[in-house]
């Protein structure tokens, strides 16, 4: 019978990299909510597991999500890195707030399992989420891999512009990934010839190892430090080092590698369906 | 670090916590008679009305403390940008309220072989600048943290603070407005551009809270409030809070702002400040501004 912790299992042994832990704090990859033992029903995946996203399983019949983050608004760091994000709230917070306690009811009354999947999943040959984003953005064609290195190898980030300018192609990735809430630095009429197209929380080291390849015009990626790499790209600005930056959002840059976590998953999970749910962007702005 | 902390740096502030150091300042005037950067920090540390705290992010960050100095900029964030535009100015004096070296604490180690590191550097000596980063102190200012003053200023809503000894729990109680009017009203207010929402634009808004930038300080405010206010804050926080309380039921919004525009102000109140006890040089608030902007 395929259960949470039978699926837990086999997903150990189809990831193709040795399990592990990579996080001294904070919640680890695994079973975070309900009974590892319970028959696993159908499997959904999301970026996140939005209480939408869960009673879109439950209305489909599935009682497994796999998703990156954690349900309830937290990674779980006792002391997160350089005060980039909140420590996670202390049990009492949680257990005495409504929005918390209706979204526990929600997963204890319908019998749901939360496996997080990220670390591991991140720690593959070939980077899912990169490949989900190129895909959800028909990019392929423009795709510039290093030939000695397997396509979609996590180094293998720059791209062909889609358009010559910067704002063209924020409009660009607004349109193709249904979005709104795009932050851009940098000028919108400036000319743009190649970028770096990546996903997640951006850090200024990863800037720099990208700043290395020749003729980068454009970073992409989900969201950046206000205090790190955001200013760092305003800087690099100034000094005439790049032409911008370009941040879609977390949800936008990291839900697409869910639908390829999903078809990858259905190459070993055969018993019940597997349906990717993606949470939308959480955002709107004003006109 | 305690479980239900928000960050040490933070804490330290309210909590009175720390070492005192004595007032041993080096030197003051210089022999000329000329104003210098650590004189003016001299008279902050006298005038912000809290005991200096260690560890703390408030110190030299570049230049030399003790040269003589031609005007003060305050700002936000010591960006190349502000920078050159506070040399046109002739404001060799940058109090900055955010890092100029990309890290929480202005780490530089590993930056040694960094281009852009050293183009700064350069043009801070070349403009025989200095920058003193003023974060932790204006916070703990008394009788009120200096930049959440500013922003009651800008948004004209000195008088809808509603009355909490908690620093950390800021609610206004406002005229009746709605999600959609609030927001674009903040946004003109706090000349920001790149404000993200969560929420039925529709939403009638009587009260709204500060959230920071962490889930630790919304979580306790949600109930009291109709509006949260997130500035730089991580999007699997606050919005993805947000989301679920309004698909659970509530009537709740969420503005994320840039950083800039929950704390930029602050530092226009730092300029007003300062004029109270230095009046040698000229004194400016130059806003390093909201550093995104959002296509059409």
């Amino acid at each position: 019978m395929l259960t949470g912790q039978v699926l837990l299992e086999r997903i150990q042994k189809n990831v193709g990299v040795p399990w592990q832990s990579q996080r001294s704090d904070g919640f680890s990859d695994g079973i975070l909510e309900g009974d590892a033992d319970a028959p696993v029903t159908g499997v959904v995946t999301s970026f996140t597991p939005t209480l939408e996203v869960l009673r879109r399983a439950v209305a489909t019949h599935k009682n497994t999500i796999i998703c990156r983050e954690a349900p309830f608004y937290s990674r779980g760091e006792r002391a997160p890195l350089f005060w980039r994000n909140s420590p996670g709230p202390p049990q009492e917070m949680t257990d005495s707030d409504p929005v918390c306690r209706a979204k526990q009811e929600f997963i204890t009354q319908n019998h749901l399992i939360i496996l997080r999947l990220s670390e591991n999943w991140d720690a593959r040959s070939s980077d899912g989420q990169l490949r989900g984003l190129v895909r959800a953005l028909a990019w392929e064609k423009f795709h510039l891999p290093n030939k000695n290195r397997q396509e979609y190898d996590p180094r293998n980030v720059y791209f062909q512009a889609s358009k010559n300018s910067l704002g063209l192609l924020a409009q660009d990735l607004m349109a193709k990934l249904k979005i709104h809430g795009v932050r851009v630095i940098g000028e919108a009429t400036s000319p743009v010839r190649k970028v770096a197209l990546t996903h997640g929380l951006l850090l200024v080291a990863d800037s720099e190892r990208m700043l290395r390849e020749q003729d980068l015009d454009v970073v992409i990626a989900g969201d950046a430090v206000e205090w790190e790499a955001a200013p760092y790209f305003q800087d690099l600005v100034t000094a005439g080092r790049i032409k911008g930056l370009i941040l879609i959002g977390q949800q936008a840059s990291e839900e697409p590698g869910s639908g390829e976590m999903a078809e990858w998953l259905r190459s070993f999970v055969t018993e019940v369906p597997v349906e990717w749910v993606p949470a939308g962007e959480p955002f709107w702005v004003l006109a | 670090m305690d479980h239900t902390t928000l960050s040490r740096r933070r804490f330290c502030q309210l909590a009175g916590g720390g070492l005192l150091l004595a007032p041993t300042f080096l030197r003051g005037q210089s022999s000329s008679g000329t104003l210098t950067a650590r004189e003016v920090v001299a008279r902050i540390r006298k005038h912000v009305g809290v005991p200096w705290r260690t560890p703390t992010a408030d110190d030299f960050k570049i230049g030399d403390p003790d040269a003589p100095i031609t005007g003060i900029t305050t700002t936000f964030m010591s960006t190349l940008d502000l920078l050159q535009r506070s040399a046109a100015a002739g404001n060799n004096f940058v109090i900055s309220h955010e890092p100029t070296f990309w890290s929480a604490a202005d780490v530089v180690s590993d930056l040694r072989d960094n281009p852009l590191y050293h183009l700064k550097l350069d043009f801070i000596a070349k403009h025989k600048m200095v920058v003193w980063r003023f974060h932790d102190h204006w916070h703990a200012r008394r009788p009120s943290d200096g930049i959440f003053a500013g922003w009651d200023r800008a948004m004209g809503w000195e008088n809808y603070r509603v009355k909490s000894d908690n620093p950390f729990s800021i609610q206004y109680a406002i005229p009746e407005t709605s999600l959609e009017d609030l927001a674009r009203d903040m946004r003109k207010k706090l000349n920001v551009r790149s404000m993200r929402l969560v929420g039925d634009p529709k939403l009638p808004v009587t009260r709204v809270g500060n959230g920071g930038h962490y889930i630790l300080q919304c979580m306790p405010q949600l109930p009291k409030v109709d509006v949260l206010l997130v500035f730089e804050g991580r999007e699997w926080e606050a919005p993805e809070y947000i989301r679920d309380a309004i698909a659970a039921g509530e009537k709740k919004g969420l503005i994320q702002l840039p950083h800039e525009g929950g704390e930029e102000e602050g530092m226009r109140e730092c300029a007003l400040w300062l004029r109270t006890f230095v009046d040698e040089v000229p004194i400016a608030f130059l806003p390093s501004g909201d550093p995104f902007w959002i296509p059409a």
